[in-house]
């Protein structure tokens, strides 16, 4: 059962499009993995559509626009159908440390973006997801018994359990809760027993706040590589 | 003066599989009439660009034409899938620049035209695995021969034919072995409940 959500602002954002890259896909992917959110984006999408090309009438600038319906009538019949954009094939297998993890439909869809996996201290592995913009968007695994030291966010921070489940102070997450900390949350998430698969968008670098962490501050580049 | 318009759903949903079915360019036209306009000021309002916002509604009209097919009534309605198409079409042209090659593009994000369109067979596909998984306990306690020919035919989705050619067996052993291991599946399965 999910029990963290993105917001409803979140979900509305992600229908538009009006997200960064990485936030449309840890939105897009949370969304597979949600029934509930499902349902709620297509509850958007009707909305927005009623609110676009609902039966009010258009406004008078659409009118006096030159909109010469005979000719692009005529331009629409007379065309080809776009051929289906060569689409790199969906991939849905992911193997990492002898594991095996099936993605959901969004990340399946943009398996070519992930880059190669490094391996980072404390039993974490990362790896980029090339979207474009201006926020990481990266793959982190953690091992079992694995922790990331305490930290903040410069900006904000979005994680999303791919598979597995890991626990900070306040919470255990599970297979498609989708978390969002901001710079005043202090956390450091840790796995116990069982492996986590976590995608993760970052807004700013990672900032260590806590004892020895503090050294590791330029760890935090490797994330922004 | 028609009896319907296109803002009843109903009517805009007969319309598309009208297009779909027999290319009916009077019912394209009837949508046409109706969405172009309403795109072209939403499109205005977006770009501020009353070219870019009619290139926007050419594109989005041109799929409704070529891909009413995709239009699936029990998905939602007309008017909505229309959206969703405008919707990836305003996001590409946002995005559209020749250095971002790496750029997410909204195929990418909704594939509301793909031919098959995984996300939302995803709910489906849940319950595939989970009966994939029950059906192949079942399918283990049959004959390997008939097993083989149950992997190949339902797992790989290969066709009679090919299983015969591929195992090198006349096509009516493939047949007999296909009608022999799915009554015992259904005999296991009647047993199991």
């Amino acid at each position: 059962m999910i029990k963290f959500h993105p917001s409803e602002q979140h979900l509305v954002l992600y229908t538009a499009g009006e997200l960064s890259p990485a936030m449309l896909m840890m939105v897009g992917t949370h969304v597979d993995m949600c029934s509930h959110c499902q349902a709620h984006v297509r509850d958007i999408e009707q909305q927005l559509a009623r609110k676009l090309l609902g039966d009010v009438e258009p406004q008078p600038l659409a009118r006096n626009a030159a909109l010469d319906e005979q000719a692009m009538l005529q331009a629409i019949f007379n065309s080809q159908p776009t051929p289906q954009t060569a689409a790199v094939a969906a991939n849905d297998s992911l193997y990492l440390e002898g594991n095996h993890f099936k993605l959901p439909a969004t990340l399946a869809r943009n398996s070519h973006r992930i880059g190669d996996w490094s391996r980072l201290p404390g039993k974490l592995w990362r790896a980029p997801v090339t979207v474009g913009g201006e926020e990481m968007l990266n793959f982190i695994y953690m091992a079992e018994n694995a922790s990331l030291p305490e930290h903040t966010h410069k900006g904000n921070e979005a994680t999303l359990v791919v598979n597995g489940v890991f626990n900070d102070e306040n919470n255990e997450y599970r297979d498609g809760d989708f978390v969002l900390l901001d710079n005043h949350h202090k956390h450091s998430p840790a796995t116990q027993n069982e492996d986590c698969l976590t995608l993760a968008a970052l807004e700013g670098p990672l900032h260590f706040t806590s004892g020895l962490s503090r050294l590791l501050n330029p760890f935090s580049s490797l994330f922004f590589k | 003066m028609p009896p319907a318009q296109p803002d009843n759903a109903e009517h805009a949903a007969e319309l598309l599989a009208k297009v779909a079915s027999e290319q009916s360019r009077a019912a394209f036209s009837e949508l046409f009439r109706y969405f172009a306009p309403r795109l072209q000021a939403y499109a205005t309002r977006q770009f501020g660009n009353e070219q870019t916002a009619m290139d926007l509604v050419q594109e989005t009209m041109s799929n409704v034409w070529h891909k009413a097919h995709l239009f699936k009534p029990d998905r939602g309605s007309a008017a909505t899938w229309i959206f969703t198409i405008a919707r990836n079409i305003r996001f590409d042209f946002l995005r559209k620049n020749k250095y971002r090659q790496y750029d997410l593009s909204a195929d990418d994000l909704w594939p509301v035209l793909a031919e098959t369109n995984d996300s939302l067979d995803d709910d489906y596909a849940l319950d595939d695995d989970l009966l994939m998984q029950q059906l192949s306990v079942f399918c283990e306690q049959l004959p390997a021969a008939q097993r083989t020919v149950i992997e190949l035919i339902y797992i790989e989705g290969k066709s009679q034919q090919e299983v015969a050619d591929a195992l090198q067996i006349p096509l009516g052993t493939v047949k007999s072995r296909t009608r022999l291991a799915l009554q015992k599946l259904k005999e296991l399965i009647k047993h199991d409940d």
